[in-house]
């Protein structure tokens, strides 16, 4: 009954836990194939035939291993962890050292599709010449894709000769067209060395920003927060209710909304932003047309956007600090601003510390703001088309891996993205070593 | 030193943010002398402004000044003006700013009203007043709900449809009524009792309602007329992802806060904390390939499975939190009595959790809501787009003539997420902020 101690216990009971659930895959996958052959099931009866493995294994389990049933408490979050993250993660990794892009994804390329006019077991008779219908020269060893209503299979061509094709096994069902498969291919480091070589043009001027956005946007917000907060954390001031509640209205509108509605209100011509300013006497400015100006009305837009939660956020340390320091300062007979200076900000600092820094963690990858309001944009000289004045690390990531401009070139996106997990991961390394959250748990 | 070096770096900083506004956004190139056409200039318009405040600010101190003159006669007493004064000017302060940031809000909701669509026409309004003239303040010269109208033109509701939004409608009302009697009288526990329960109701209701609906009862023509289908679709999508995160979340949870005799609890946790800080949408071609072999795209269900890789780390976390805050001698008590954990955390624990699995509902509702990257990706057509997706159609489309639809889609979009923020502030507020307030 007691659990096996130590680094052995923990790895048997993970061991186990995998074990069951990749048998369990492995039972919904090859009842998958099995019944493909026969009828099209729809690719979710893997997951239906996994759980239904699952469940009644994960009982005998717990009869034969009664200190397992703890673990199965971690088995729901874990088991969408793995299949729905880690999958994904890990697959984003491996196309980081391939060559995987919108023309090489591995899918079947339709334009290649040609008709199948006679079959006899492994040889394939086309309608048109192997090497100008799959456009492939020599045609050996390239993967294609055989289908017809309701079945696939993929294959490598053994030989090809005229209309004639050999492929190295024999489709299970009547062949109705061929299509050659995009394959891609493994190139190792050469996407971050593309990255390093392109520096000068991109990581190093977008690197640059990001921070200095990311930054500017934590102190700009910070200030603005830490000022209100301290004017309604003022017990006499009237209406502070009402305040923090008017203020805190950019917080509680959708992002996705605002920040598009923001794009309309900087037009140049005609925004809102701008006639307020003309009647300020000042002449209009190309929020979104200037590559200098945008990175300021980036600045504005996730100030408005930020400050109720920085405002709140200093209200709730504020909050933590007793009054009776306050009265004894003014016992002491110390000034309000030396009560500020001398109490205030420097009982802030702890609270504060660990909000800052995760919303500067927040704001390093914020790629909403960017790609909504400036979409990168405006273009710059000089710099990679999916590199413009303002995007951020992650917006880059994005426009190269799934724009026009980057040629869908995934590949380079997962290296670009691995470096930001990278970053994201240092920088959360700093605020649990800053928080200590993690040695409570300890 | 700490304080030199703290001179120094905000020194340069400054000077850093002088020379780019000299040299970058206030040179020729950047920054033209020029008035856009059709709109109003007022040279100096700034001192006009500031003058404005200045004045303000006079009156109150005028006003502070002889308010405290005549007291002090009055009651023979000898009190500053000044805090008077400075309570004064805090509040002007704070109105300046309220103006500011309501600015944009003004604008567009005047914008959903105004059936010409003006965002982009040189023409401006004669009226003689400046501000009017400029458009700062809108003019509204016929408001009309036309901009509404396009957006539900060619919805067919069934009656059984219309009786559930009433229902919904009245359990919301019931809510706001028991928040106003709790105002007003003393606080009963029945408050707590019933307000729950109309809660749940309504959000029942609106669940049934977005379930029944289909999107052959949107016969409009144009992609606007669709916008209710996509408000349904965000409901949907962001309601199943919310209960699927609490699902998910709650027993690892108790498992992470309770069971610390397993050993290797501590590098599981690192895992699930660390795994998720990899950009989530970047893993978009993987997403989407798993979700092809599953036969899932362009379903709700798959556009829920693909969200709930994002969800689960930050629940978890805060849903561990919350029981280590909770005493556990009620269990340990239970567990003494012959209860199984499972029945310790079936019959202790969840019922006490439940504001947590609110908050972490209505995060996940909230973050789900504004989502449209990987919405754009597995829901593909007009009919299965949600509110996100929809809104960046009209932007990057003929944005031009759709202004004023666009506005009254913000504001119809934007009313949910507000009435739910303002509705469960408390649960908002110290939920985010929960690291701030941790002794």
């Amino acid at each position: 009954m007691r659990h096996p101690p130590g680094l052995k216990g923990f790895l048997l009971a993970l061991g186990l836990l995998l074990g069951l659930l990749l048998l369990s895959t492995g039972a919904g996958l090859l009842a998958y194939f099995l019944l493909e052959v026969y009828l099209a099931p729809p690719g979710w009866t893997i997951l239906g035939v996994a759980l239904l493995v699952l469940l009644p294994g994960a009982v005998a389990l717990g009869r034969r291993f009664p200190w397992l049933t703890d673990w199965y408490y971690f088995l729901p979050a874990l088991s969408f962890l793995l299949v729905f993250t880690l999958y994904p993660v890990g697959l984003t990794l491996y196309l980081a050292f391939t060559d995987y892009s919108g023309k090489r994804n591995g899918f079947p390329d339709r334009s290649t599709e040609t008709r199948v006019v006679g079959q006899e077991g492994p040889r394939l008779l086309l309608e048109a010449p192997v090497r100008e219908a799959l456009r492939c020269d020599p045609c050996q060893g390239e993967t294609v894709e055989v289908y017809a209503e309701g079945h696939r299979l993929r294959a490598r061509i053994a030989q090809a000769e005229g209309a004639a094709l050999l492929l190295d096994r024999v489709p299970p069902f009547r062949a109705g067209y061929v299509a050659k498969v995009n394959a891609f291919r493994f190139v190792g480091l050469r996407n971050f060395a593309f990255i390093l070589s392109q520096a000068s043009q991109a990581l190093l001027p977008v690197f640059l920003w990001n921070v200095l956005f990311a930054a500017s946007t934590v102190l700009l917000n910070a200030l603005l927060g830490l000022v209100l907060g301290l004017i309604l954390n003022n017990k006499g001031l009237k209406l502070r209710n009402f305040y923090r509640t008017v203020l805190i209205v950019s917080w509680a509108l959708p992002g996705v909304i605002t920040v598009q509605v923001w794009v309309a209100l900087l037009n140049y011509n005609f925004g809102a932003i701008n006639r307020l300013l003309g009647v300020l006497g000042v002449y209009p400015i190309p929020w979104l047309n200037d590559p200098d100006w945008a990175k300021v009305a980036i600045l504005l837009v996730n100030l408005w956007l930020g400050f109720p939660y920085m405002m709140t956020a200093t209200l709730g340390a504020l909050s933590t600090i007793p009054d009776e320091l306050y009265e004894a300062a003014k016992v002491d007979g110390a000034t309000p601003w030396q009560a500020l200076f001398g109490i205030t900000l420097p009982l802030l600092e702890k609270p504060m510390a660990p909000i800052l820094l995760s919303s500067f963690a927040y704001n390093f990858n914020n790629f909403y703001i960017i790609y909504l309001l400036t979409g990168g944009g405006p273009a710059q000289e000089g710099r990679l088309a999916t590199a413009q004045s303002t995007d951020i690390l992650i917006s880059w990531a994005y426009k190269t891996a799934f724009s026009a401009e980057g040629q869908s070139a995934y590949g380079l996106g997962a290296a670009i993205s691995l470096l930001i997990f990278a970053i994201t991961v240092a920088i959360s390394l700093v605020n649990f070593r800053v928080t200590g959250a993690l040695r409570e748990v300890r | 030193m700490r304080r030199l070096w703290a001179f120094l770096l905000t020194g340069l900083a400054l000077y850093g943010v002088y020379w780019f506004a000299a040299n970058r956004l206030f040179d020729e190139g950047s920054y033209r002398k020029q008035v856009a056409f059709g709109s109003v200039f007022v040279p100096y318009g700034w001192v006009y402004a500031l003058g404005g405040v200045l004045l303000l600010a006079l009156l109150l101190l005028l006003y502070s000044l002889a308010y405290v003159a005549l007291t002090n006669r009055l009651q023979g007493k000898r009190r500053s003006p000044w805090p008077l004064f400075l309570q004064g000017v805090t509040h002007l302060f704070l109105w300046v700013l309220i103006l500011l940031v309501y600015y944009p809000v003004v604008q567009v909701v005047a914008a959903s009203f105004d059936p010409t669509n003006n965002l982009f026409s040189f023409k401006r309004p004669e009226t003689g007043f400046l501000l009017l003239d400029a458009k700062v303040v809108p003019y509204l010269p016929a408001p009309s709900l036309e901009n509404y109208a396009k957006l539900v033109e060619g919805v067919v509701l069934y009656p059984y449809q219309v009786g559930l939004a009433l229902l919904a409608g009245l359990a919301l009302l019931g809510v706001a009524g028991i928040g106003l009697l709790r105002r007003l009288l003393p606080q009963e526990a029945w408050m707590d009792l019933w307000q729950g329960r109309l809660l749940l109701l309504m959000a029942l209701a609106v669940f049934v309602l977005a379930l029944l609906l289909s999107p052959r009862q949107f016969t409009g023509q144009g992609t606007e007329a669709k916008f209710l289908l996509w408000v349904r679709n965000t409901f949907l999508v962001s309601g199943l992802t919310g209960l699927l995160a609490v699902l998910l979340t709650a027993t690892a949870g108790y498992a992470f806060a309770r069971f610390r005799h397993l050993p290797g609890r501590y590098p599981l946790l690192l895992f699930f904390i660390f795994v998720q800080m990899f950009p989530g949408f970047l893993a978009l071609v993987a997403i989407y390939y798993l979700l092809s072999r599953l036969d899932l795209l362009n379903t709700f269900t798959g556009l829920v499975l693909a969200y709930s890789g994002g969800i689960i780390s930050f629940g978890t976390w805060v849903y561990k939190g919350y029981l280590e805050s909770i005493s556990p001698s009620l269990e340990e008590a239970a567990m003494v009595d012959g209860a199984t954990k499972w029945q310790v955390f079936t019959r202790i624990l969840l019922p006490l959790s439940a504001p947590m699995f609110v908050f972490i509902f209505l995060l996940q509702f909230v973050g789900t809501y504004s989502e449209f990257v990987l919405a754009n990706l597995v829901l593909t057509g007009v009919e299965s787009w949600n509110v996100g997706v929809g809104l960046r159609s009209f932007t990057t489309g003929q944005f031009q003539t759709k202004w004023g639809v666009f506005a009254a889609a913000s504001v119809l979009g934007s009313l949910p997420i507000l009435f739910l923020f303002y509705g469960f502030q408390q649960y908002f507020v110290s939920g985010y902020t929960a690291g701030a307030v941790k002794e």
